[in-house]
């Protein structure tokens, strides 16, 4: 007799258990759907939509930048590579500001330590390439100076988040660029020595 | 193998590539037709030489690598190093770092759970659970990204507290979060958990009894599940618990099947979603205001020592043993995971079983690639 | 049996209309025959590719997300492109595969799926050869795809596909008791084996549906969907090609067009079962409030009967798509436990009792009019039921689509028609952005 009750038992809750789930899947017809087809349906591009500290594509705004390299000695991989050279008139440049994206995890140790505000994540994260040389982003086309900030004084101002990164983002099967530092530029001849000019040798390439 | 008969035992290669290993684990099995005779896991896809990378980066700068071991429940990594470290150096965290540590953390569990159950019932057949666990899951996602920047590797922990703070009206969101999720949970209770197609998938099926689970090192939701109550954040309290109050869920208590089967791994991860709900809601009461940093050297570099420091991750205790030599540099960390003792005990239960039964064993035991691998 | 509409009786008509030599007799009846078939080919086809949008759709939207949706108004179009798709791909047949087997597999399938759409009576004249035998035919033709599904088990020497074509074999081969159970009992009540006959003897009211004759055919009729659904190897049944467990069964080795032809036999095969159910259960064409010799006069009534078939058998067709995204899987031997100690028995039970109600309760009278009713009712109150479940999901977690919602589809998102141009990556080829 028991099997016989276990047996009814387990049709009834059989059908009660799946119609309880027949229910909710049936229900989901008349509810919004929690996506939306990327990109046309969305109301503003993705990147607008993201949140304040979301970790996306570094970005260096060489302007702010005061060459302490406090950022490449933080990353755990190496990621970043800084090289600021002394040029006798114009002082230290910076002549390698780049950060290779392909090896980059997004941490964000760099970020914490940059005392200037120039690196900092951006919310880009569409920077498809070809090859995985052309991820190595250069952030300066030629040697640039170093910022001096004065203890007490606020930095100067950062260029709009991510702004940096799409006017200088190459084309996809663009050549990747070189890696190496920028030459710093010729010593201008002093007045009063003899005619000599000596080019100085910016670095070994 | 060739038996009286002539049969042959079948040699199947449930290989690197199969939709439902979880990650890249390798199982070779030995089977009579349905019936398995044995099933030897392989490890060692993913081996990524963590423990010796941990031995050249800095104490800071290893977070990022931690979160990596296993990457549906970062948090609890990046915590049981910063912990280590913390003990080794003497620092205290403050309050309100710990208490936004335990606010991650089970907004963690719940995330790394949905995913645990909703590959449960996508390998046993019901796609839908999944989605909706996602879809949960995207806003805990959302909710991490707005308070530290990154979905899923978020490297929030630091030696001494967190990295950031909740930004303005997170608490809110994380409120809304939570009181939304009861109903998510009531609803995919009515959707699957009492399913009879899944229950009699899950019942009986794998069962560890508690004696071979303590044997075989087994911790987590599948030792509970086996009868045997432990919990870390209840019986060796560490950061903000001591002050909160929840309840563990054991298998084999209430409801149908036996201790130490699927479907007592299932009911326990289940409602270990709901108390970390209702601990989330506590902790928002309890969060007190103050720093998130704790004071520390310029320079990490605890004096020369060794110290365990585990914590009760979603899928069990996640420690590390680490020894540091006085440097920069850790000298040795070993990490304890959760997913290598569950792994190994597969070999344990799988006779006997079918071959569709070894997927749902694999399943409900929640085993994960990184972690068995590091 | 009209004979109107018998293929015969047309080519008949063709030989006297044009008074045509034997010789030239035979050849119309050959091109009379492929075109049939041909239409039915392509009508089967049509409907498979139009079930696996509907399938991705009914997905997508129970899974909170949206389906296909870019090719064509709402996705429409996505089947036509996936076939295109298919048949572009290379002809792969693996090197230790045995080639004459691994090659003739999908064709049985889909000719033990396609052939029985011949005896699917889509309206009172538009069935391609209304047999005296129908439903035997159907029960029948329906199994070569056991042997299709073995052949490809076999011949793709792969363990994994071995297993899943024994699997399958065994599971459609047990299947087919408990449908051919519902089957027969409903053939016992119309008395004949002939599908025009079946939905001739049903009325176009629900009372008049031998679904609601009496709770035995209710239960029956759930058996009968249960059973198709097995032999469908749908989900909850689908364990020969299941993805997380056998990687693809029976399919492993196929790929391209090949194993479209699996595809589409299995959604064939839903559609097939669908309208089979809805002749057997829910009356077919058969229009409320017009009698079944009314029919032939008027193309307007016809035309509606086909309209009313066709919505209850993608009704149908609705429910096997929902299931699958509802319930898990079931075990190869649970499968076959639920198979012979619960469908087998409570079929025969309701056969049982079919005819020992056929037996004292004489049809027409007031008791079977009041049976007719409560059974209707019982399904109405299931119905109910499940309905206020539903009602109650949706309004749970408060993303419930109001009607006004609907009704405002265009403006349901803000659209700014600068975003809605822009192409993803469109910032990579030429200018850059104002910032922001």
């Amino acid at each position: 007799m028991g099997s016989i009750r276990e047996y009814f038992e387990t049709i009834a809750r059989s059908v009660v258990t799946l119609g309880d789930g027949f229910a909710v899947t049936l229900s989901y017809l008349f509810r919004r759907p929690n996506t939306i087809q990327y990109p046309d349906r969305s109301t503003r591009p993705v990147v607008a939509m993201l949140p304040e500290r979301s970790r996306g594509l570094i970005e260096i705004d060489v302007t702010c930048c005061t060459g302490c390299m406090l950022c490449a000695r933080a990353c755990p991989i190496d990621v970043i590579e800084v090289k600021v050279e002394k040029h006798p008139d114009l002082g230290r440049m910076i002549t390698r500001s780049a950060v290779d994206w392909s090896k980059c995890m997004f941490c964000g140790l760099c970020t914490e330590v940059c005392e200037t505000g120039a690196l900092r994540h951006s919310h880009e994260f569409e920077a498809g390439m070809a090859s995985p040389l052309s991820l190595v982003m250069d952030f300066i086309d030629e040697p640039v100076p170093i910022v001096k900030v004065k203890k007490g004084e606020p930095p100067p101002e950062r260029k709009p988040l991510g702004s940096i990164i799409r006017a200088r983002l190459p084309g996809p099967w663009d050549p990747p660029p070189e890696r190496r530092e920028k030459p710093l530029p010729p010593v201008a001849p002093k007045a009063a020595a003899p005619a000599t000019a000596e080019p100085k040798d910016g670095g070994t390439p | 193998m060739t038996d009286a008969v002539g049969r042959e035992e079948i040699v199947l290669n449930m290989g690197p590539h199969h939709p439902s290993t979880h990650g890249v684990l390798r199982f070779v099995v030995y089977t009579d037709g349905e019936i398995m005779r044995k099933a030897v896991p392989e490890v060692g896809y993913l081996h990524r030489g963590i423990e010796k990378l941990a031995e050249q980066t800095t104490y800071t700068s290893f977070i990022p690598y931690a979160d990596r071991i296993n990457y549906l429940e970062a948090v609890f990594a990046s915590q049981a190093w910063a912990m280590a470290v913390e003990r080794l150096l003497g620092v205290e965290v403050p309050k309100r770092a710990e208490v936004l540590r335990v606010i991650a953390a089970e907004l963690n569990r719940i995330a790394n759970h949905c995913i645990a159950l909703g590959c449960v019932a996508m390998d046993l057949g019901a796609y839908t659970p999944f989605i909706y666990l996602l879809r949960e899951r995207e806003t805990i996602n959302d909710l991490f990204e707005e308070l530290c920047g990154a979905r899923l590797t978020f490297n929030y922990a630091r030696v001494g507290g967190v990295s950031h703070d909740a930004p303005d009206g997170w608490l809110d969101k994380v409120g809304a979060f939570v009181a939304r999720f009861d109903k998510v949970m009531a609803e995919l209770h009515a959707l699957i958990s009492e399913n009879e197609i899944l229950v009699n998938r899950m019942l009986g099926v794998g069962v560890t009894c508690a004696a071979d689970a303590v044997a075989y090192g087994l911790v987590g939701p599948n030792l509970r599940a086996a009868g045997v109550d432990w919990d870390l954040r209840r019986d060796l309290p560490y950061s903000a618990y001591p002050g909160l109050d929840f309840a563990v869920p054991v298998g084999g208590r209430d409801g149908r099947g036996v201790a130490g089967d699927c479907y007592a791994r299932w009911v326990v991860r289940e409602e270990e979603m709901r108390q970390s709900a209702r601990l989330i809601r506590q902790a928002l009461a309890a969060l007190p205001d103050g720093p998130v940093m704790g004071e520390l050297p310029k320079k990490i570099k605890p004096p020369k020592g060794e110290v365990y420091a585990a914590v009760e991750g979603a899928r069990g205790e996640l420690g590390v043993y680490l020894v540091s030599d006085g440097s920069n540099t850790p000298y040795r960390a070993k990490w304890r995971s959760s997913s290598f003792s569950a792994m190994s005990m597969i070999e344990l239960i799988s006779p006997g079983l079918m071959i569709a039964d070894l997927v749902a064993v694999i399943a409900t035991l929640d085993t994960i690639a990184p972690e068995v691998d590091r | 049996m009209r004979p109107d509409n018998d293929i015969r009786a047309l080519v008949g008509y063709i030989v006297e209309t044009w008074e045509l030599s034997p010789f030239w007799a035979d050849v119309a009846a050959a091109v009379v025959i492929l075109a049939v078939a041909a239409v039915v080919f392509l009508a089967v086809m049509t409907f498979a590719g139009v079930l696996t949008w509907a399938e991705r759709r009914v997905a997508g939207r129970t899974q909170s997300r949206v389906g296909p949706n870019r090719v064509g108004p709402i996705g429409f179009l996505q089947w036509v492109v996936d076939g295109v798709k298919l048949v572009l791909k290379e002809d792969f047949v693996p090197d230790a595969a045995d080639g004459p087997l691994f090659r003739l597999a999908p064709y049985l399938v889909i000719l033990g799926v396609f052939s029985a759409m011949a005896t699917v009576p889509f309206s009172q004249v538009l069935i391609a050869a209304d047999l005296d035998v129908g439903a035997l035919f159907i029960m029948a033709i329906t199994s070569l795809v056991v042997v299709g599904v073995l052949m490809s088990g076999w011949a793709s020497n792969n363990k994994w596909a071995l297993l899943g074509g024994v699997r399958s074999a065994a599971q459609i081969v047990s299947y087919e008791v408990p449908a051919a159970l519902s089957v027969m009992t409903i053939v016992l009540l119309a008395g004949s084996l002939s599908m025009q006959t079946i939905i001739g003897q049903q009325g176009g009211w629900p009372w008049e549906w031998y679904i609601f004759h009496s709770p035995f055919t209710f239960v029956l009729f759930f058996v009968f969907l249960a059973s198709s659904i097995a032999e469908g190897n749908r989900i909850p049944f689908d364990l020969p090609e299941a993805e997380s467990e056998l990687v693809a069964g029976y399919n492993t080795e196929y790929s391209g067009m090949r194993w479209a032809g699996f595809f589409l036999g299995e959604f064939a095969n839903v559609y097939v079962m669908s309208a089979i159910a809805t002749t057997l259960f829910f009356g077919g064409w058969q229009v409320p409030g017009v009698a079944a010799e009314e029919h032939g006069d008027s193309l307007l009534i016809q035309g509606l009967g086909l309209v009313i078939f066709l919505g209850k058998a993608w009704v149908g067709c609705f429910v096997v798509l929902w299931a699958r995204w509802t319930l898990p899987r079931l075990r190869v031997d649970q499968l076959m436990g639920v198979c012979y100690r619960y469908f087998i028995p409570i079929a025969f039970a309701c056969m049982l009792g079919v005819a020992l109600y056929a037996l004292v309760v004489p049809a027409g009278s007031l008791p079977d009019v009041a049976v007719h009713l409560v059974t209707m009712a019982m399904g109405a109150a299931a119905v109910v039921v499940l309905f206020r479940r539903v009602g109650h999901h949706a309004r749970s977690v408060g993303d419930r689509i109001s009607l006004a919602e609907v009704l405002q589809r265009g403006q349901r998102f803000e659209f700014d028609p600068s975003v809605q141009l822009r192409r993803y990556g469109a910032h990579r080829r030429g200018g850059a952005r104002e910032s922001r």
